[in-house]
């Protein structure tokens, strides 16, 4: 079975998607909130998100890509925001490897080499 | 046979026969690196910097036990980092029976958890292995996790973990493969013992150990291991931190018996054998004295060997290039510019012979010389005053000459030594002892009293040596030392 994509947005969900996961390779990327326009508010996001995209040809098979959307400036900027507090994250966007110290953070998910290294290698 | 000498004293022909054509535009890479420790990577990204293609090859060969570990060498894997995390866990424990006197109130007994302790300091390590990976990918540097080996003239094989073989050709090499710990050589020592390629991944607690050797890796690991509240005795065959100054030595000794750590002097264990199995099981180490015939037994649930490390130079294919070792010890013999016999093939770090085995040294090597090979640069790495640490209990810094090294250079007439014990402020309250820490200068009389050795032994060794380190690289008087008002109230200020 090749990968498939889950969208969620907020962290409890997000917890519940990978909770429901356990056992397959769980990928994440975690963005901005999206206003009606589809236009996140976070300027990286927008940037990373076509360049992390284009790579997920490259996910192993049965792995699980979540796509997270984390929430909106305000709470973001909350210091003790649930994303920072339990997964520590420190900035959007974030792409991480889940359950391994492996992720890339803001400028590191525009490099389309490092997004398909974090997919691909052990 | 003399024609297939002659073939090999000519490496174009060679690579002509075999396919290649000569000249600098025909290798692979412009350099690679083997090995991806401190100084191989350093080496690497200061080469990628300016603009030449590199490889570096890393791999490690798992333990007798199994373990093994990602990019980044000894000291980030398996030596300073972790060690120094775990050193610290064990002054937390100190600093937690400290803080009941100055007013926190904790009612039940502290206990430690080894798994929570490892799980967090493997989780950091991952996230070093993982940046390093980072990083090189974003220099443009190629990685693979494959054991290198020299081939042929400029060219090497690399064997990943399934086997699967690829050859590499570069213009130069550096070797920078460094060490791997040392067995006995007794029965029992490879199936039972573990070494520090295990201890800080050990995924149960060691229990009762048994530390075998007097290194600073032994002293550190059964300081540390007798710090988080494990029974530790260490086992010496002669004399303590050998290469350091013996006095300084004997005080750590001192301190760490005084805090709880056995020592067994003069033994050396014979045969290791397994009691009961488990996680951890039971050993039965017996061992023989170096002084007479007395032989003794004991009980432990783990064994610890760090009784040396040897080079990994061995199996790496140098005598297919014609490279240089001490055949006795495994180092390479190297130049003041780090180049080996063969004027392509350098090395760096812990293998070089006759150099200061330390993580900055082999990083300063490393940067220095690609800076000298691809910059223009002159500089040469200097080898001299390099301060250094040993994190013990008690911990000890040191910068230039031991005491016995300074008489034997200098003549006991030309020396004066300077010293004093000092009694950490924050000690005081809790009653700590009050004549432990140590310090003391060595000036050479001759030259203006020229401080040419400084040790210290007390808490923030690292820190207190750094900032000497620097004034003794600029010429430190004794006269310029007491001129410089102290901070009061530090260590520092003795």
């Amino acid at each position: 079975m090749s990968w498939e994509e889950r969208q969620v947005r907020g962290y409890s969900e997000f917890v519940r998607a990978a909770q429901s996961y356990h056992g397959r390779p769980i990928f994440a990327l975690f963005c901005g909130d999206k206003d009606a326009e589809g236009r996140s508010w976070c300027p990286d996001c927008v940037t990373a998100e076509p360049v992390v995209r284009k790579e997920l040809h490259n996910l192993p098979d049965e792995s699980v890509f979540i796509y997270c959307l984390v929430g909106d400036r305000a709470y973001w900027k909350d210091p003790n925001n649930e994303f920072r507090k339990n997964l520590k994250l420190t900035g959007v966007p974030t792409l991480l490897k889940y359950g391994t110290p492996q992720k890339l953070v803001e400028e590191e998910c525009f490099k389309a080499e490092l997004v398909r290294m974090l997919f691909t290698e052990d | 046979s003399v024609q297939a000498h002659k073939e090999e004293e000519n490496p174009q022909k060679t690579m002509e026969v075999n396919g290649l054509m000569p000249g600098v535009n025909s290798y692979d890479y412009d350099l690679i690196v083997i090995g991806g420790g401190s100084g191989g990577l350093a080496a690497a990204k200061e080469a990628a910097k300016y603009g030449k293609k590199v490889m570096v090859l890393d791999f490690v060969t798992p333990t007798p036990q199994g373990s093994s570990w990602g990019l980044g060498g000894t000291c980030v894997n398996v030596g300073c980092i972790p060690k120094k995390l775990m050193h610290q866990a064990a002054l937390l424990g100190q600093a937690l029976q400290d803080s009941r006197k100055f007013g926190w109130h904790f009612p039940e007994e502290v206990k430690h958890n080894w798994m929570t302790m490892t799980e967090s300091v493997q989780n950091y390590i991952g996230s070093l292995n993982w940046g390093y990976r980072v990083a090189l990918r974003d220099s443009k540097v190629t990685y693979e996790n494959a054991y290198g080996e020299f081939v042929g003239p400029h060219t090497v094989k690399a064997t990943n973990k399934k086997g699967i073989e690829k050859l590499y050709t570069a213009e130069r090499f550096i070797i920078a493969t460094g060490e791997r710990p040392r067995y006995l050589g007794v029965p029992g020592d490879k199936e039972y013992c573990i070494s520090s390629d295990d201890l800080f991944s050990l995924p149960y607690c060691p229990g009762k150990t048994l530390v075998v050797g007097a290194s600073y890796v032994a002293l550190e690991c059964a300081g540390f291991l007798a710090g988080l509240g494990l029974d530790v005795t260490v086992m010496v065959r002669s004399i303590l931190l050998r290469g350091f100054d013996q006095d300084m030595a004997n005080r750590i000794g001192e301190y760490m018996k005084e805090h709880g750590v056995n020592f067994i002097r003069e033994f050396v264990p014979i045969k290791v054998e397994q009691v009961e199995e488990g996680t951890p099981g039971i050993l039965k180490v017996t061992a023989k004295s170096t002084t007479g015939d007395q032989i003794i037994e004991g009980e432990y649930n783990t064994v610890l060997l760090a009784i040396g490390r040897d080079p990994c130079t061995r199996k790496i294919g140098l005598d297919k290039v014609g490279v240089n070792i001490n055949e006795k010890t495994g180092k390479i013999p190297v130049n003041d510019e780090e180049q080996t016999n063969v004027p392509y093939i350098y090395a760096v770090g812990d293998i070089l012979q006759d150099k200061l085995e330390l993580t900055p040294v082999a990083i300063q090597a490393g940067r220095l010389l690609v800076q000298r090979l691809y910059a223009g640069a002159a500089t040469k790495c200097d080898y001299v005053n390099v301060p250094t640490t040993v994190f013990t209990p008690l911990e000890y810094g040191a910068c230039g000459y031991s005491e016995e090294t300074a008489v034997e250079k200098f003549g006991e007439e030309n020396i004066e030594v300077y010293h004093s014990h000092f009694w950490p402020l924050e000690w005081t309250v809790p009653s700590r002892d009050n004549n432990k820490c140590y310090a003391k200068i060595i000036c050479n009389i001759q030259d203006n009293e020229r401080v040419i050795g400084f040790h210290i032994l007390g808490p923030n060794a690292g820190e207190v040596t750094q900032g000497f380190a620097a004034a003794i690289k600029c010429g430190l008087t004794k006269e310029q030392l007491d001129n410089t008002v102290g901070i009061h109230p530090v260590c520092a200020e003795v």
